[in-house]
């Protein structure tokens, strides 16, 4: 970026001259360089409190000199209405000026950043609105205005994507990306990213960071940098692409890495090597190949600007007729092949997309304004979604299939891929950003091959569905989705490789899903003591599953999939169903049933609040009880009664129970309802503290080792930063384990294991040593884990667990395992 | 109506100056009445605005109304400092561009010209009826005059209409609560207290009627 090129100006409009100057010195102590030219209307004219429309005019004038537009920041009252008088006074129409109405302070340092890099005015005016987000999040308030566009405008101006698809695009040229360490005690805060961002944009190369939780984000824009929060130790993810992009990759590595000239935190870390590539992390086993199915988030918004000539309105109007009533045909057909309320649901949304007023409206604008066909519906059925929500209660809980009818109908307008799952007559391998639970309700593992995702860790929804359901993944993939749809990829889930069009000799080493024979139980050690081993049901695909690998029941049912993509809760006689459909499957067998567990990361609508600071430590599992008890009241009866249709032999558990007051209550409760086998969930070091009373309290327990190893290690179990951590084989998760397993022998109480750790061939014998009396886990793993147990003795096997238990970490307690089993 | 029945650039000076000397009069009430739910600035800033305002007139003396009130407004906006700055401004700049390069203005020329200043206002300040503004006397003033002047009214008795409307706007200002400027921070607790911008818009209206009586 020269330093003639003429920049963006900013004027500070204030009542107080001290206040403008003591503003501008700030935000000029982010400049690193030559800043750009801003001016001050403060004041009046002999010194008092106030503003003057004339003074903000000449400043305008002023600062717009070069050409590049001007954005006005302004504090309160008279200075907005100056400065829009100013706006009057302004002789020059081909002078922009863009007056924002970002906070004062925050709004000049993040204008003035951004000017001095050279930015245009909609970036610098999108950044100085944006300028509150960071104290936002930090305050945990709702963001009030969206950095977004910033970031988008960014890509736009680029030739190349910002999030450039890293070694696996095979055509464009090979971008750059590297991972820096965070070394200083602050982080990324407001003058490192202005640093940062001041360095790119003097580059001129479209680069985006990115960590493991938030991006990428263009690192042009201070505030989107400040926005990844990205403290100390946090590894940051630099990707680049176009002429110049190793350089800059390199400059910003090493910039993040030197700490800024700040105080540096100590970290156990070694500096990363220059341009280290990023390392997709395989989660679920298998080598596969198979045709690329890129799952889409949201349909882009139609260009508002296209406009169609009128002799050409009568096509237009006719294909806007055709694509609502195809959208609406093919949603019947869908809901044909579906049952309960969620043939319902689609049904009423296929309605929507047929409705002669929806069609009337839309064709008005395409005819009287000449918006194209998709614009017209994008503006039609925003203006029907924001009356929906005015009018709230059941109309505001539709606005989603407003969206999602919209959606559809503009990807076939454009052709483009419809938002969500893909629908593939043929087998593909999906590839998306991440998943959510209600995204892979509708997976089909019959034509899902593997799943590549660029977010998540190896505890993430989209690894433990991946398990689940016997699928090769792949998770932390940056830029995966950029591989264009149809590509061939090869995926191995073991190693993490990921290969886009694989030559003959790659692909003839796919090996496929490996499948073993399935379990002949019953489970139990070489000695014969009795553990049994059930499947995990969490969703109606699983119940075959389970059949088929020969489980000895259903250790965890979940029942959040008869919730999960509801608005509403389901009714008694839905859920009754549901319910039936698994117990059916297992007649005279043990199904134990977890009741709703809602919040944290599998929000509900109907039940969990979507502003709490901290979800995996608030209102959730059976904690929503207590303000929802009809919902948990319903389910129970609807479970019992269930199970007295049915032969299986139901037992029903709360989640996320911590004292044992919740427990005595819970049973209570349950066993009014009509339940006879009453249990709860231990996932709370409290709850694992107090296990002899809580045994105690109710017939059975089970340790639900993903959420008790995140809770007794303090770390998020979807961070993949933290996957030590958050790692079963933890002694101090060994050690709360047998706290549980002790009380269960003292009273004679079974305690299960449900988490991933009963998958876990090695740590199976280990958790049996600990008092473990079943173990449930996705179906696939059981004969893998049955093999293991009946290869043990009961003494093997609690030799292992007290070596495991003394052992100082994960690595250590592994060998120690397995040593003890080998003797 | 009389050939003499309208205001001259003279007339118009002298509505100014009379302004000025209510202002000047009762700047320290106007600025009691905004420290109860203002800023406590509004006597002393339309004071100085208008002192400002008859320095310019006096050292070049306009011709026309639009030259006038040009200057007026751009006076205004520069010398006053708080919000009654582009306010004022606005309202005078406005009324001059509509009432054109004329040396006098009969009452229907001068109550559109009004409006526009009026316009102008609502255009700057965004204020509706009920929002405890300068809008809350102003918009009932004008009300008046168009109506005393559909029923054939002279100017006088039309400006007399508007300054009796503008007073009754400004006393009703008392019960409302502020939803727009530094007022609308106190929410119910600006009830109870005129509203400084209604009260000075009622001497703007009182002084027209005084230099317009027959």
């Amino acid at each position: 970026m020269s330093a003639a090129a003429p920049r963006v100006g900013i004027v500070a409009v204030s009542h107080s001259r001290p206040l403008a100057e003591a503003a501008v010195a700030l935000a000029l102590e982010m400049v690193a360089g030559d800043p750009p030219p801003i001016a001050i209307a403060a004041g009046t004219a002999d010194g008092g409190t106030g503003t003057d429309a004339v003074r903000v005019s000449e400043a305008i004038v002023e600062v717009g000199s070069g050409g590049a537009g001007v954005v006005v920041l302004m504090d309160l009252g008279s200075a907005v209405m100056s400065a829009e008088m100013a706006l009057e006074f302004v002789a020059d129409p081909e002078l922009r000026v863009r007056l924002v109405s970002a906070p004062f302070v925050e709004g000049l340092l993040a204008a003035v950043v951004r000017a001095a890099g050279g930015a245009d005015l909609d970036a610098v005016a999108a950044e100085a609105l944006g300028a509150l987000r960071p104290k936002s999040e930090q305050l945990g308030d709702a963001a009030p205005v969206s950095v977004d566009r910033a970031v988008d405008d960014a890509g736009d101006r680029a030739d190349a994507p910002p999030a450039p698809a890293g070694d696996l695009a095979s055509t464009a040229p090979p971008p750059a990306i590297a991972e820096a360490v965070v070394r200083n005690v602050a982080g990324l805060h407001a003058r490192p990213a202005a640093e940062i961002a001041g360095l790119v944009a003097q580059r001129g190369v479209a680069l985006t960071l990115a960590t493991d939780a938030k991006g990428p984000v263009d690192a042009t824009s201070p505030i989107g940098i400040a926005i990844l929060g990205a403290g100390p130790g946090t590894i940051v993810r630099i990707a680049a692409s176009g002429a110049g992009a190793a350089e800059a990759v390199e400059e910003v590595r090493a910039l993040i890495e030197s700490g800024f000239g700040e105080e540096l935190a100590e970290l156990d870390v070694a500096p990363t090597a220059p341009a280290a590539p990023s390392h997709p992390l395989g989660v679920s086993s298998g080598r596969v190949v198979g045709p690329v199915a890129v799952m889409v988030h949201a349909a882009d918004e139609p260009d508002p600007a296209a406009r169609i000539p009128a002799d050409q309105r009568d096509g237009a109007a006719a294909r806007l007729r055709e694509a609502m009533l195809a959208v609406a045909g093919e949603m019947h057909e869908t809901a044909q092949t579906l049952s309960g309320q969620r043939r319902d649901v689609l049904v009423a949304t296929a309605a929507i997309a047929a409705d002669p007023a929806l069609h009337r409206e839309a064709e008005s604008f395409l005819r009287d304004e000449g918006l194209t066909p998709e614009r017209a519906v994008w503006v039609e059925l925003g203006r029907t979604a924001v009356q929906y929500r005015e009018l709230g209660g059941r109309m505001a809980e539709r606005v989603t299939d407003l969206v999602d009818v919209r959606d559809r109908i503009i990807a076939r307008l454009t052709g483009v891929e419809r938002p969500g799952v893909p629908e593939r007559d043929h087998p593909f391998i999906l590839v998306a950003d991440d998943l959510a639970p209600v995204d892979t309700v509708g997976l089909d593992p019959e034509r899902c091959l593997a799943i590549v995702t660029e977010q998540g860790g190896p505890t993430s929804h989209t690894a433990i569905l991946a398990r689940e359901l016997g699928l090769p993944a792949i998770v932390g993939a940056a830029g995966a989705t950029a591989i264009a749809d149809g590509t061939v990829v090869l995926v191995d889930g073991d190693t993490g490789e990921l290969i886009v069009q694989p030559d003959e000799g790659a692909r003839a080493t796919a090996t496929g899903v490996i499948t073993l024979p399935p379990f002949e139980g019953p489970g139990e050690t070489a000695d014969g003591h009795r553990v049994v081993l059930g499947a995990n049901v969490g969703a109606p695909r699983d119940i075959r599953r389970a059949v088929e690998r020969g489980a000895e029941g259903v250790g965890l049912f979940r029942t959040e999939f008869c919730f999960l993509d509801r608005t509403r809760e389901p009714s008694v006689d839905d859920q009754i169903a549901a319910y039936r459909e698994v117990f059916a499957a297992f007649p005279d067998r043990r199904v134990v049933v977890r009741t709703l567990d809602a919040g944290s990361d599998k929000p509900l609508p109907f039940l969990t609040s979507d502003d709490e600071p901290n979800p995996a430590l608030g209102v959730r599992g059976y904690r929503t009880s207590r303000r929802d008890p009809e919902v948990l009241d319903a389910q129970l009866r609807a479970i019992a009664r269930a199970a007295d249709a049915e032969r299986a032999d139901a037992w029903v558990m709360a989640p996320m129970i911590a004292t044992v007051a919740e427990a005595t209550e819970f049973a209570a409760r349950a066993r009014a309802a009509g339940n006879r086998t009453v249990g709860v969930m231990i996932e709370t070091p409290a709850a694992a503290l107090v296990a002899d009373e809580l045994c105690a309290a109710v017939d059975f327990v089970s340790i639900g080792t993903n959420d008790l190893s995140q809770y007794t290690m303090a770390a998020d179990r979807m961070s993949g930063e933290l996957a030590h951590l958050a790692d079963p084989w933890q002694p101090a998760v060994l050690r709360a384990i047998r706290l549980i397993g002790e009380s269960g022998a003292r009273t004679g109480t079974p305690v299960g294991v449900c988490g991933e750790a009963a998958a876990d061939p090695a740590l199976a014998p280990v958790l049996v040593g600990l008092g473990v009396t079943s173990l449930s886990m996705a179906a696939r793993a059981i004969t893998a884990v049955g093999a293991i147990v009946s290869s043990a003795t009961l003494a093997q096997c609690r030799a292992a667990a007290e070596a495991a238990c003394a052992a100082t970490d994960p690595a250590a307690a592994r060998a120690a395992a397995r040593e003890a089993l080998a003797t | 109506m009389s050939t003499t029945d309208t205001i001259t650039i003279e007339g118009f000076t002298a509505w100014l100056a009379a302004f000025r000397d209510r202002v000047t009069e009762q700047r320290s009430y106007l600025t009691e009445l905004d420290s109860a739910i203002g800023d406590a600035d509004h006597g002393a800033n339309m004071a100085r605005g208008m002192a400002a305002v008859m320095e310019k007139v006096g050292a070049s003396p306009a011709t026309t109304a639009d030259e006038l009130f040009k200057t007026v407004g751009m006076t205004l906006v520069t010398s006053v400092g708080g919000a009654s700055g582009p306010l004022y401004g606005t309202f005078f700049l406005r009324l001059g561009m509509t009432a054109g390069a004329v040396a006098e203005c009969d009452a229907a020329a001068l109550s559109s010209a009004l409006r526009a200043g009026l316009d102008g206002v609502v255009a700057r300040g965004k204020a509706e009826a009920g929002d405890k503004t300068m809008f809350d006397a102003m918009a009932p003033a004008l009300e008046a005059m168009d109506a005393a002047i559909t029923s054939g009214a002279s100017l006088a008795e039309a400006t007399a209409a508007a300054r009796d409307a503008a007073a009754a706007g400004r006393d009703a200002t008392e019960t409302l609560v502020a939803r727009k400027g530094r007022a609308s921070y106190l929410g119910e607790r600006s009830a109870g207290h005129l509203d400084p911008g209604a009260t000075s818009t009622a001497l703007l209206f009182d002084a027209l009627a005084e230099v317009t009586a027959s």
